[in-house]
């Protein structure tokens, strides 16, 4: 008896592992996804605006005081609604990866940084019912598993790099992707301030045709866009590079400026403006001169593009020259200013207000 | 100051080249067919090198391809969220697009699939996404090379592509693809991603490979090596690499340009060399009696110059328009062949036009000065000698 329960047990361990390879694991759903907020945004997350059928092996479900339930992507965006609204840590659900039902998050086990891909986060994190269920899935494809709360932890302690990558792609793609949708297909007036949610704005485009037909994923873009963009304004023109004219010389080593534009820096008075090949050149212009300037600009080292020089980050020592040899190289986040000392073997990531007279001098040696 | 020109000099040394006919007539063939031949060849070479210059300049700075046991492989498309999260990269876009065999013809067309919303990694490709129409489901440009192939097999307003199942796929041609370069859009098809795909039943998921651009050209090698960290199984192409091969398949094309440049120029020298060597006696006997008759060394000189000059400019002169008309307007027959290797289509390419005003100057100093100068010293060693000493 013992025997032949082991052998079916076995065969249908078997029959689940390659059933799972044949198919291939996706994250979207495989049966009618059960979707639980009101009205026409029910389709997205409240959070992101991703759509919840795709992610729905992600999906988590919480009560935001006690009675308006809300359904996330994954659970990322969860904890971002944890930090806004008072959530019930007992009452949020996840679906099962497996059978696809929604079941309580407390008592699931997660397999977290399996070879899936996350949803908005670099690490996923799959929710099971069954303890064997997510052994099985971790055998397949690697990971952890580990109960609700780790998996809340590791999702929190990722949360800062994960909205870093997102905004990443999204400043670097979708926006730009979503002006243009905008731009081509949407003639009707839309107003983003009458929307609580990203999710009730997305209903409403596809609901009330704002904009021709879209698919998801353009609806996706232009409604981040819209969201996170145009509500704050618009996107910045992305051509503006400090401008040098031909005649222009760096009056510390009187060289021609506009033969080395990505080093460009520059110094503006009340009416006139001085252009130096460097921010090495121009810092020690800078401590002889401080009177009367309305404002200085620098070539962002990444980007190309003009950044406050008293707002960006500078490193010191790395291995890379300009056209006056060692280098302030700036920067426009500490972010990239980091990632840069470690690539080019920089000694430190300054502040404006914390560069010195003798360090700029002793660059010179 | 009195003009130094002196009109009776030019009238004379005229006539002397008119005296000798066959003799003038042979130094201007000769000295005119070098000049073209060299001319053409760095016309061809200076438009070639442009074409590829312009094709190496519009090329994004880094490619990213997977590879699989030596092979390229489509590349998932996911990797362009990890690629855009490397400091320094502005835009990352997954290309689809690929060769198509048309058998009828025996060419390939190459098919590349665009986005409407997407950054294009390409400027022409922006022109082409604005005018394209997406919402029909089939509709392509074409380049130039690729129409006359098709009309040729009776394809005027679409083209039936035959899928990977063997089924058909009609798409309508609705206009012509101009590129940067004759190089880059003769050959080319473009239509939407979904189109392309459905052709080479290429996955949603899946792309050829991915283009990555970088706004600050000195991070382009920290981030190849970092998309290489990342994604070990993929092959990452800098700009660089890309304009080493293309260097390498001009410079060893160029080798034959070399060895014409070579025999040229030494004919050349030893045509020089034949007049420097010495003159007639006749020419030498010419000399004395102008010298007799009271010709100063330097109106003697003066003379020859002009005959050298107005021989070697005329000749320069014709060689280059010659070599002009033959390379821009006749395209450069047989000796275009030696730099096209490509499949049929692709060397129907027109060389475009590049005026270099420094390889004229450089075809100028190495012949009419020289001739000049050949011409000249010789008859300075003549006209030095007492006159009768020349004339006995």
């Amino acid at each position: 008896m013992l025997k032949k329960s082991i052998t079916i047990f076995a065969i249908s361990l078997v029959f689940a592992i390659t059933n799972l390879q044949a198919i291939g694991f996706t994250k979207s759903a495989t049966i009618k996804p059960e979707l639980f907020q009101e009205g026409a945004q029910k389709e997205w997350c409240p959070v992101c605006g991703m759509n919840l059928e795709a992610f729905y092996k992600t999906s988590h479900l919480s009560k935001i005081h006690n009675h308006k339930l809300r359904q996330y992507c994954s659970m990322r965006c969860l904890i971002v609604d944890m930090q806004e609204h008072d959530i019930n840590i007992d009452e949020i659900e996840v679906v099962d990866a497996l059978t696809q039902k929604f079941i309580k998050a407390s008592s699931a086990f997660y397999v977290v940084g399996s070879d899936v891909k996350g949803t908005m986060s670099k690490v996923s994190k799959l929710a099971f019912a069954q303890k064997e269920a997510a052994d099985d899935f971790n055998i397949e494809h690697g990971g952890e598993v580990v109960d609700f709360k780790t998996a809340l932890k590791i999702a929190k302690e990722s949360l800062s790099s994960d909205v870093a990558m997102v905004d990443n792609k999204k400043s670097k793609q979708v926006y730009p992707m979503g002006k243009k949708i905008f731009e081509k297909k949407c003639t009707k007036e839309i107003d983003i301030n009458a929307y609580n949610q990203i999710n009730e704005l997305k209903a409403d485009i596809k609901d009330k045709n704002l904009c021709s037909e879209l698919k998801e994923s353009e609806l996706q873009a232009l409604s981040l866009y819209l969201w996170e963009v145009k509500k704050y304004g618009d996107l910045k023109n992305s051509s503006d590079t400090i401008n040098v004219s031909r005649d222009e010389k760096c009056p510390v080593c009187g060289m021609f400026v506009y033969k080395y534009p990505k080093w460009a820096a520059q110094i503006f008075y009340k009416e006139s403006h001085l252009s130096f090949d460097g921010v090495k050149d121009m810092m020690k212009y800078y401590f002889e001169h401080k009177e009367n300037i309305s404002k200085m600009l620098v070539s962002d080292y990444y980007s190309q593009k003009a950044i406050d020089a008293k707002e960006a980050y500078y490193v010191i020592g790395s291995d890379v020259y300009g056209p006056m040899g060692d280098e302030l190289i700036p920067f426009k986040s500490e972010n990239e200013a980091k990632t840069f000392s470690m690539d080019h073997k920089g000694l430190k990531v300054l502040r404006f207000k914390d560069i010195k007279a003798k360090e700029v001098h002793k660059l010179d040696e | 100051m009195r003009s130094k020109i002196n009109i009776y000099l030019i009238e004379y040394a005229i006539n002397s080249l008119l005296r000798q006919k066959y003799k003038s007539f042979f130094i201007t063939v000769v000295l005119t067919a070098l000049i073209f031949l060299l001319s053409s060849l760095f016309f061809i070479t200076n438009s070639i090198k442009y074409e590829l210059q312009s094709t190496v300049n519009s090329l994004p700075e880094i490619v990213v391809q997977k590879v699989k046991a030596g092979r390229h492989y489509d590349i998932d498309v996911n990797a362009i969220d990890d690629i855009l999260t490397i400091t320094g990269v502005s835009s990352a876009v997954a290309r689809v697009w690929g060769y198509y065999y048309f058998e009828n013809a025996g060419v390939n067309f190459s098919i590349v699939g665009i986005d409407e919303y997407e950054q294009q990694y390409k400027n022409s490709l922006i022109h082409v996404a604005k005018k394209l129409d997406f919402n029909s489901g089939s509709s392509m440009f074409i380049g130039t090379g690729v129409k006359k192939v098709m009309n040729k097999n009776y394809y005027q307003e679409y083209f039936n592509f035959i899928k990977p199942d063997g089924t058909l796929k009609k798409v309508d041609i609705s206009g012509v693809f101009n590129g940067d370069t004759e190089l880059e859009s003769n050959d080319v098809i473009v239509m939407s991603k979904e189109n392309v795909r459905e052709i080479f039943d290429i996955e949603e998921e899946k792309a050829t490979d991915i283009v990555v651009k970088v706004a600050n050209e000195n991070e382009i090698a920290t981030i190849a090596s970092k998309i290489k960290l990342m994604y070990p199984d993929t092959r990452v192409i800098t700009k660089d690499d890309l304009k080493i091969s293309y260097q390498n398949i001009f410079d060893y094309k160029s080798g034959i340009f070399l060895a014409l440049f070579v025999v040229s120029l030494f004919t050349f020298f030893i045509i020089i060399y034949d007049k420097a060597s010495g003159l007639s006696s006749e020419e030498k006997k010419e000399i004395g009696i102008l010298k007799a008759i009271g010709w100063r060394v330097d109106d003697v000189l003066k003379e020859k110059f002009y005959e050298g000059f107005i021989i070697s400019f005329f000749s320069y002169m014709s060689g280059i328009v010659l070599a002009l008309a033959f390379v821009y307007i006749f395209n450069a027959p047989l000796l275009q062949n030696i730099f096209t290797g490509y499949s049929q289509l692709k060397t129907s390419f027109e060389l475009p036009f590049v005026f270099d005003i420094q390889t004229l100057a450089l075809i100028f100093f190495l012949s009419v000065p020289i001739y000049i100068a050949a011409t000249i010293i010789p008859s300075w060693r003549s006209a030095t000698l007492e006159a009768d000493e020349v004339i006995r």
